[in-house]
């Protein structure tokens, strides 16, 4: 923003000089940045370096600061594990997301946050679609699926149910599980949309188990796969 | 000095605020967490002066819809969070939990993270005993421990004198709910003065 605002006067004083004459916008806005930069005093110029310094930076780090982990990742199947947010060998991206949105991360011997945000063939996720979250999940004592879209709730529309947890969820005869998340009523595990359009998001989180320090071994087999059965449009 | 032309004068200019604006980005994403009034810790300090942990996220009962103090930003819809912020300046912090049918986990969180987790599985005969320390209070708290006595607390020596501890107690099932938000209210955050510790034995 500031360094809008540098900017703005002097390319307004090199318009006066170089405005006539030049035939297109394009080119009179370019000449009057040539101008600008041969007139420019050594003061101006320290003063445009400080206005660039600090509006990229501090535009730059509010962009890797606000929503999601910007990177500490680690990629299995459909979903993405954050093993290391919550512990002291979190990286200062992730410490400054978690400050800023009043986050409680799962430490590592407490639990393990997996989220998706992209089905097993890399689409969104978007709410008008059916999906069947079908497989098994790591080892661990508890677990827990949750589906939430981006931004604030809508007030008026009633939740029937946000997610699923290990116990709740009725299993197939070899433990294996489906949870349909669909914005239709579903016969077995339905998961109702939380929204009626727009992408939605996936946590699921993992309870007092031993794969939190080893998340890089996890391969997809161990995740639930994420597939689209059907979309309504 | 050699003569410099505008052009490059206006691309050193370019290059040293580019410069600028990574260190700006850095020390900006460095500071965050410090200067931070919606973090954890500092909405952890306003409910301090409470002896058992501050709820904040209560689960969502028959009675009605989800309570004011959930700030958390994705919650866990079956998992009920509670705080106690610690200032070990004024003392180690004696953190007592029941375990009871629920499954319940503390973590004790740092400045720069949680250092500490533990799970009801670790209680011994019902009871998990964690008390937070810094290294000179656990340097005294072992010279004046008794050898014949055994102490089933669980010492951790923490790395700031400032953090907080969690309780998440998960509820598998809609009906254990309430169950659960009492559990996350009946842990119990003290602070361990050395008075009351000798008496204690």
């Amino acid at each position: 923003m500031r360094a809008a605002d540098m900017a703005a006067p002097v390319r307004a004083e090199s318009h006066a000089g170089a405005g006539a004459g030049v035939p297109t916008a394009a080119a009179r806005v370019a000449g009057a940045v040539r101008e600008a930069v041969r007139r420019a005093s050594t003061v101006s110029l320290v003063l445009y370096a400080l206005a660039l310094g600090a509006g990229l930076g501090l535009a730059t780090a509010d962009y890797a600061t606000r929503g999601g982990y910007p990177f500490g990742g680690v990629a299995v199947g459909a979903w993405t594990a954050w093993p290391r947010t919550g512990s002291v060998g979190a990286d200062p991206y992730a410490r400054a997301v978690n400050a800023r949105r009043g986050e409680i991360p799962l430490a590592i011997g407490e639990g393990m946050l997996l989220t998706a945000a992209q089905d097993d063939e890399g689409r969104m996720l978007d709410a008008t679609c059916t999906y069947a979250i079908a497989g098994i999940t790591p080892p661990a004592r508890a677990w827990t699926v949750t589906v939430a879209g981006r931004g604030p709730r809508d007030p008026d529309r009633t939740i029937v149910r946000e997610g699923y947890t290990s116990t709740e969820t009725l299993r197939e005869r070899d433990g294996r599980f489906v949870i349909t998340l669909s914005p239709e009523v579903q016969a077995g595990n339905w998961l109702p949309m939380p929204r009626a359009s727009g992408p939605v998001r996936l946590a699921l989180r993992l309870y007092d188990t031993p794969v939190a320090a080893s998340a890089g071994t996890l391969d997809r087999t161990a995740v639930p796969a994420i597939t689209r059965t059907g979309c309504a449009a | 000095m050699r003569r410099v032309t505008p052009r490059g004068r206006f691309l050193l200019a370019t290059l040293a605020g580019l410069v600028l604006a990574g260190l700006v980005h850095i020390g900006v994403v460095l500071l965050i967490p410090r200067l931070s009034e919606t973090d954890a810790l500092s909405r952890a300090r306003t409910g301090e002066s409470l002896d058992h942990a501050m709820p904040v996220y209560t689960l969502v009962t028959g009675d009605g819809p989800a309570p004011p103090e959930a700030w958390l930003p994705i919650p866990d819809p079956a998992v009920a969070v509670g705080i106690c912020a610690y200032d070990l300046a004024d003392g180690p912090m004696r953190v007592s939990a029941r375990t009871g049918p629920l499954m319940l986990s503390l973590a004790v969180h740092g400045r720069r993270g949680a250092f500490y987790a533990v799970t009801d599985q670790a209680a011994v005969r019902g009871a998990l005993d964690l008390v937070v320390l810094t290294r000179a209070q656990y340097d005294e708290a072992l010279a004046n421990a008794d050898e014949n006595d055994v102490s089933r607390d669980v010492r951790i020596v923490a790395p700031d004198l400032r953090g907080y501890v969690v309780v998440r107690v998960i509820a598998a099932l809609p009906s254990q709910r309430p169950a659960a938000n009492t559990a996350v209210q009946a842990v119990s955050c003290t602070v361990d003065l050395p008075a009351e510790d000798k008496a204690g034995g």
